[in-house]
């Protein structure tokens, strides 16, 4: 149970960090203004829209696999030994 | 120790027929195509170390320790250099990767508009604000007996006098809260006023009547200690005797 704790610990931490380093990039126009969260640039080049999507990619991953260690996994493990 | 208690197995875990011989251990190759992964591995690695410490004890003239130690070297220095290097890379990556905002220069000539301490300073700023209740004494002919910003000071030195005596009062004997509810009480108590007294230098941002924030904090940090205190005692009964159930299955008593 602990290391399904560590997993998902892990995986949102590790997500949360490359979220915030392209969001630091790409969706933070100067330090008095919004921070981490602004609207994606307009007419982004080829590499922008790559690292936009991996930016993406990298939270829904964080989430998700939060979700699925310390959610998901613990409650299927419940419901089959309560079930079978 | 006799023979016949190694035969059985102890409540540490340990126990007979774990490690393996010196001629049984594994070799690099076979241990990589383990599928057992990396945990076995590692606790195969500290059972060693364990076993090897065990015997160590046993024929040196010490009195054998009832507490589980690892040598500084390689163990505690591999583990060290692992985490060092963690939090070193995570500095680097950092500073690297999303540099911090460089301000501009504090202009001299102007006094900022909004003037406060940094954040962990909060708590004595607001105890500087406490001039609401430097009390008027009829005595004087309803003068103040000293000057508000004295009061704070002297607010100041009681606090942090306060805290000081603590120490003395409580040694400390306590491993968790619900051992002694009033003690953390008291802690809980102190914390929630450090974090009111930090709200008392921005009380006219609240959309509320500045004098119910001043109330609001000295009153919220008594009803959270009241709080604390009922629910340890509350808790207390049954957390004693689902701790002291544990230990007695580890080590039954004789």
């Amino acid at each position: 149970m602990a290391d399904e704790f560590m997993k998902g610990f892990a995986i949102l931490s590790v997500g949360i960090l490359v979220w915030m380093t392209f969001a630091g990039w790409y969706n933070t126009e100067s330090f008095y203004d919004t921070q981490l969260v602004a609207p994606n640039p307009e007419d982004p080049g080829t590499f922008t829209a790559l690292a936009l999507i991996v930016k993406d990619a990298a939270l829904y991953f964080a989430l998700l696999g939060a979700l699925t260690f310390w959610v998901i996994i613990p409650a299927g493990r419940r419901a089959r030994a309560h079930y079978a | 120790m006799s023979d016949s208690d190694t035969n059985e197995p102890r409540t540490d875990g340990s126990g007979p027929g774990i490690v393996a011989p010196d001629d049984e251990v594994p070799t690099w190759r076979e241990r990589k195509e383990r599928t057992t992964g990396l945990s076995r591995l590692t606790y195969e690695y500290f059972e060693r170390a364990r076993r090897e410490d065990q015997d160590l004890r046993q024929e040196s003239s010490y009195v054998e320790r009832d507490v589980l130690g690892f040598p500084a070297w390689p163990h505690e220095t591999i583990r060290n250099l692992a985490l060092a290097s963690f939090f070193t890379g995570m500095l680097l990556f950092l500073a690297a990767m999303l540099p911090p905002h460089l301000g501009d220069p504090a202009n001299p000539a102007e006094t900022p508009s909004v003037i406060l301490p940094d954040w962990y300073l909060y708590w004595s700023f607001g105890l500087l604000h406490l001039d609401p209740i430097n009390p008027e004494l009829a005595i004087v002919g309803g003068e103040k007996i000293m000057s508000d910003e004295l009061y704070g000071v002297l607010a100041n030195v009681v606090t942090v006098g306060a805290i000081a005596i603590v120490p003395f009062l409580n040694k400390g004997s306590a491993r968790r809260p619900v051992e002694e509810p009033f003690w953390a009480a008291v802690g809980v108590g102190g914390v929630v006023f450090a974090f009111t007294m930090s709200i008392l230098p921005i009380q006219d941002m609240f959309p509320w009547a500045v004098a119910i924030t001043f109330d609001l904090a000295f009153f919220l940090p008594l009803v959270a200690a009241a709080i604390t205190y009922a629910v340890l005692k509350t808790m207390r009964e049954g957390y004693m005797y689902d701790l002291n159930r544990r230990y007695y299955r580890l080590r039954p008593p004789k």
